[in-house]
C-alpha cells in the first residue's frame, strides 16, 4: 500500500482530482455540464498521442523535436489526399499512419547510420518537415473533407468522446507494449544501459530504429486524431505540440535518460496540462499565464520527483 | 579505400620516425575549412545567379548585420555546450533582456550603453537562475531551461502588456538609428571613409573574440571545459564544479542578451517577438561549426563560420525568391548533409591516423 502511495502516479492522480474538483466548483459545475465535459476529453486525445509519441523515444534516451510538425505534414498530407487527389478516408488515414512510421524509420536510421546525436538529427528533420507541410498546400486550409470522418471526430460512446477513447486505447496499447513483449522490455534494456544490453545480446541500433519508428507512427494517429476531431487542418497545426510533447512525459515522471517510461503519468500529466488550459477558457484569463503556469508546474514536478528520489533513499 | 600511402618506409621501425601524434587529425579533416570552401562555393554560386547578392547597400551590409546577431545567438548557446549542456530558453532570456533595456530607455531614459548594461545584468541573472537549479538539483538542463522558457514566454508577453499595452516599445534611444543604418563608410576623416561594414559588426567580433580567449586562455573558460569533459575528474581536481555550471549558463544569458540587443538594434525596435526565431540557429551554427554536444571542446571559429554558412544560405534563397518555408526545407537538409560529410570526414580521418601506412 505504502509503494503504492510513494509512486509519482499516485501524486499525480490525486493532484489532478483534486484540480478537477476544485475546478468544477469553481465554475458552478459548469465543468460537468455534458457540453463542457465533452469539449475536454475531446481535445485532450492530442495530448495524451503527442505525448506518448515523446515517451516512447524518451525510453531510449533519444529525444524526437520533429513530433508535433510532424503530426502537422501527416495531417495536411491525408487532406490533401481526401481533397486534392479524391481518395476516400480509409485510404487518407492509413497514409497518416503509413507517412509518420515511414518519418520516424529514416529519423531512427539517420541516428544509427551517422551517429550524430539525435536532438540533431531531429532538430534538422524537423526543420526539413516545416518546408515540407507547408509545400502540401501553402498558406490554404483544407476543410469539408469526407463527413464520416468528422463524425467519427465527433461522436461519443456513452457520452465519451470516440476520440478520447481512441488515445486510451493507444495509450493501453503503449503499456502493454513495453509491460509484456519482448521488443518492448528491449527498448527499455537499451535506454537502460547500453552496454549491459549490447552483452545480453540486444540489439542497441535495433532498438533506437524501433523507437523512432514508433515515435512516428503515433505522430501519424495524433495526425488522424488533428483532421477528425478538428474538421480543417492547415500548414500551421503542430507549431504548438513541441512544448507539451515534453512536458507530459516530463511531469509523468519519465527520466530523459532513457531506460523507464510511465504510460499512467504521461496521461495525467496531459490532464493536468488540459485542466490549466481549461481554467484559463473559463475564467478568461491571459493565454499567457497558462505558459507561465506549466513551465512552474514542469519545474515543480522535477522538483519534485527529486526530492522525493531522495527521500526514499535517505532513511530506508 | 585510400590509395595513396604515408611516406614512411615499412620496414623502418615505428619509432624512429619523428611522426605527429597518432591522434592528430590531417588538415583536411578540419571541419572549418570545409565550412570555408562551402561558404565560397555559395557566395559565387548565389552572385553569380542574382547580381544583387553583391550589391554592399542593399545585400552585403544587411547580410553582415545579420550574421552579426547570429554569431553572438551561437555563442550563447556555444557557452553552454561547453558543460554538454542545453539552453532551450536562449530565446526567451533575449526577449526578457530586451524587455529591461526597452523599459530602462522608456521610464528611466537612460543612454544606449547604460540600457545594454541593465539588459546584460538582467540575461547573466536569468543565466545563473537556471545554472543555479541546474546545479544544486542535478535535474537535466535540458529540461529546467525547457520549463524556464514556457515560463518566461509568458511572463514576457505579461511584462510588455503591463508596461506598453501593446508588444513593443515606442522609445528609440539616441545611437540605435545609427547602429541599425550606419556604417563605417558613413564616418569619414577628411578623405578617407570606413570600409561598408555596420556598426553592430564589431560588436560581434568583440564577444566572439572574449569567448575565443575566455576558453583558450581564461582559467574559469578551462575550467568549465574541464567540467564539461569529465565532472567527476574535475571535481576530484579541486574545481567547484556547482561554480563553473553557473558561470557557464551566466554566460549564456550574457550573450543571449547581446543577441537580443543586436536584433534590437537591427530591427530599430524592443519588442516581444525578438528571440522567437533564436533556438534552431542557436544549435545549427556551433553544431555546424563542429561543437559536439557532448561537451568539453569548443569551436569559436566555427561557430561564427555556421552562423555565416546559414545566414548566406537565407540570403541567397530570399534573393532567388524562395519562400521562408522553403528555406527551412533546405537549411534542413543542409544541416543533414554537412553533419553526415563530418561525420564521414572524422572515420575516414580517424582510420588514417591510427593507421598510418
Amino acid at each position: 500500500m505504502r509503494s503504492v502511495i510513494r509512486t509519482n502516479e499516485f501524486t499525480l492522480a490525486v493532484i489532478a482530482a483534486l484540480g478537477f474538483a476544485a475546478l468544477a466548483v469553481a465554475t458552478d459545475f459548469n465543468l460537468l455540464t455534458a457540453g463542457t465535459l465533452d469539449a475536454f476529453l475531446r481535445f485532450l486525445a492530442l495530448p495524451i498521442v503527442i505525448g506518448l509519441a515523446q515517451m516512447v523515444v524518451l525510453a531510449v534516451g533519444q529525444m524526437n523535436l520533429s513530433v508535433g510538425v510532424l503530426t502537422g505534414f501527416c495531417a495536411v498530407t491525408s487532406g490533401w489526399l481526401m481533397i486534392d487527389a479524391g481518395l476516400p478516408a480509409p485510404v487518407a488515414v492509413l497514409a497518416a499512419l503509413a507517412l509518420g512510421a515511414v518519418v520516424g524509420l529514416v529519423n531512427g536510421l539517420l541516428v544509427i547510420f551517422t551517429r550524430i546525436n539525435g536532438f540533431i538529427v531531429t532538430l534538422a528533420t524537423m526543420t526539413i518537415l516545416e518546408g515540407l507541410r507547408y509545400g502540401v498546400n501553402g498558406t490554404g486550409t483544407y476543410q469539408g473533407y469526407s463527413p464520416g470522418l468528422r463524425e467519427f471526430g465527433q461522436a461519443s460512446l456513452a457520452g465519451v468522446p470516440v476520440v478520447f477513447l481512441l488515445a486510451v486505447a493507444i495509450a493501453v496499447a503503449v503499456a502493454l507494449f513495453f509491460r509484456r513483449t519482448v521488443p518492448g522490455r528491449h527498448l527499455l534494456a537499451s535506454g537502460g544501459n547500453p552496454f549491459a544490453a549490447r552483452l545480453s545480446g540486444i540489439s542497441n541500433d535495433r532498438a533506437l530504429v524501433l523507437a523512432h519508428t514508433l515515435s512516428g507512427l503515433l505522430a501519424g494517429f495524433a495526425a488522424v486524431i488533428v483532421v477528425a476531431a478538428f474538421g480543417s487542418v492547415n500548414a500551421s497545426i503542430g507549431d504548438d505540440l513541441l512544448l507539451p510533447s515534453f512536458a507530459a512525459p516530463i511531469i509523468g515522471g519519465v527520466a530523459l535518460a532513457g531506460g523507464m517510461v510511465s504510460v499512467t503519468g504521461t496521461v495525467l500529466a496531459a490532464f493536468l496540462v488540459r485542466l490549466v488550459d481549461v481554467s484559463q477558457s473559463q475564467f478568461d484569463i491571459n493565454r499567457r499565464w497558462v505558459d507561465l503556469i506549466i513551465g512552474a508546474v514542469v519545474l515543480g514536478a522535477v522538483l519534485l520527483g527529486q526530492f522525493r528520489d531522495k527521500l526514499s533513499g535517505g532513511p530506508r | 579505400m585510400r590509395t595513396e600511402t604515408a611516406p614512411e618506409a615499412p620496414a623502418v621501425p615505428p619509432a624512429a620516425e619523428p611522426r605527429p601524434p597518432a591522434r592528430a587529425l590531417p588538415v583536411w579533416a578540419n571541419p572549418r575549412l570545409g565550412l570555408l570552401i562551402v561558404i565560397a562555393v555559395l557566395v559565387v554560386l548565389f552572385s553569380s545567379l542574382t547580381p544583387a547578392f553583391l550589391d554592399p547597400r542593399l545585400t552585403l551590409a544587411p547580410l553582415q548585420a545579420d550574421i552579426s546577431v547570429y554569431v553572438v545567438v551561437g555563442l550563447a548557446q556555444l557557452a553552454v555546450l561547453s558543460l554538454g549542456h542545453m539552453n532551450m530558453a536562449v530565446g526567451r532570456m533575449a526577449a526578457l533582456s530586451t524587455f529591461a533595456m526597452g523599459l530602462a530607455y522608456d521610464r528611466l531614459g537612460v543612454p544606449l550603453l547604460v540600457g545594454l548594461l541593465v539588459g546584460l545584468a538582467v540575461g547573466a541573472g536569468i543565466g545563473a537562475l537556471a545554472g543555479l537549479l541546474i546545479a544544486k538539483t542535478g535535474v537535466n538542463s535540458f529540461v529546467v531551461t525547457l520549463a524556464l522558457d514556457f515560463g518566461l514566454l509568458g511572463l514576457v508577453t505579461i511584462l510588455y502588456t503591463w508596461a506598453t499595452g501593446g508588444v513593443s516599445f515606442a522609445v528609440q534611444p539616441s545611437g540605435l538609428s545609427a547602429l541599425r543604418f550606419d556604417t563605417f563608410a558613413d564616418y569619414c576623416m577628411g578623405e578617407v571613409c570606413g570600409p561598408r561594414i555596420p556598426l553592430v559588426v564589431p560588436i560581434a567580433v568583440v564577444a566572439a573574440l572574449g569567448v575565443g580567449l575566455l576558453f583558450r586562455h581564461a582559467r574559469l573558460g578551462r575550467e568549465i571545459l574541464m567540467t564539461g569533459s569529465n565532472t567527476v575528474a574535475a571535481e576530484l581536481s579541486g574545481i567547484p564544479t556547482h561554480r563553473r555550471v553557473v558561470a557557464a549558463h551566466a554566460l549564456s544569458g550574457l550573450l543571449a542578451a547581446l543577441a537580443g540587443f543586436l536584433l534590437a538594434a537591427n530591427n530599430g525596435a524592443f519588442s516581444a517577438t525578438i528571440g522567437e526565431s533564436f533556438l534552431l540557429p542557436s544549435f545549427l551554427a556551433p553544431v555546424l561549426g563542429g561543437t559536439l554536444l557532448a561537451g568539453g571542446a569548443v569551436s569559436v571559429l566555427g561557430t561564427a563560420l555556421g552562423a555565416t554558412l546559414t545566414q548566406v544560405i537565407y540570403k541567397g534563397l530570399n534573393l532567388l525568391q524562395f519562400s521562408l518555408e522553403e528555406l527551412k526545407l533546405y537549411i534542413g537538409l543542409v544541416l543533414l548533409a554537412a553533419l553526415s560529410l563530418d561525420r564521414l570526414r572524422a572515420v575516414l580521418a580517424e582510420r588514417r591516423a591510427v593507421s598510418p601506412s
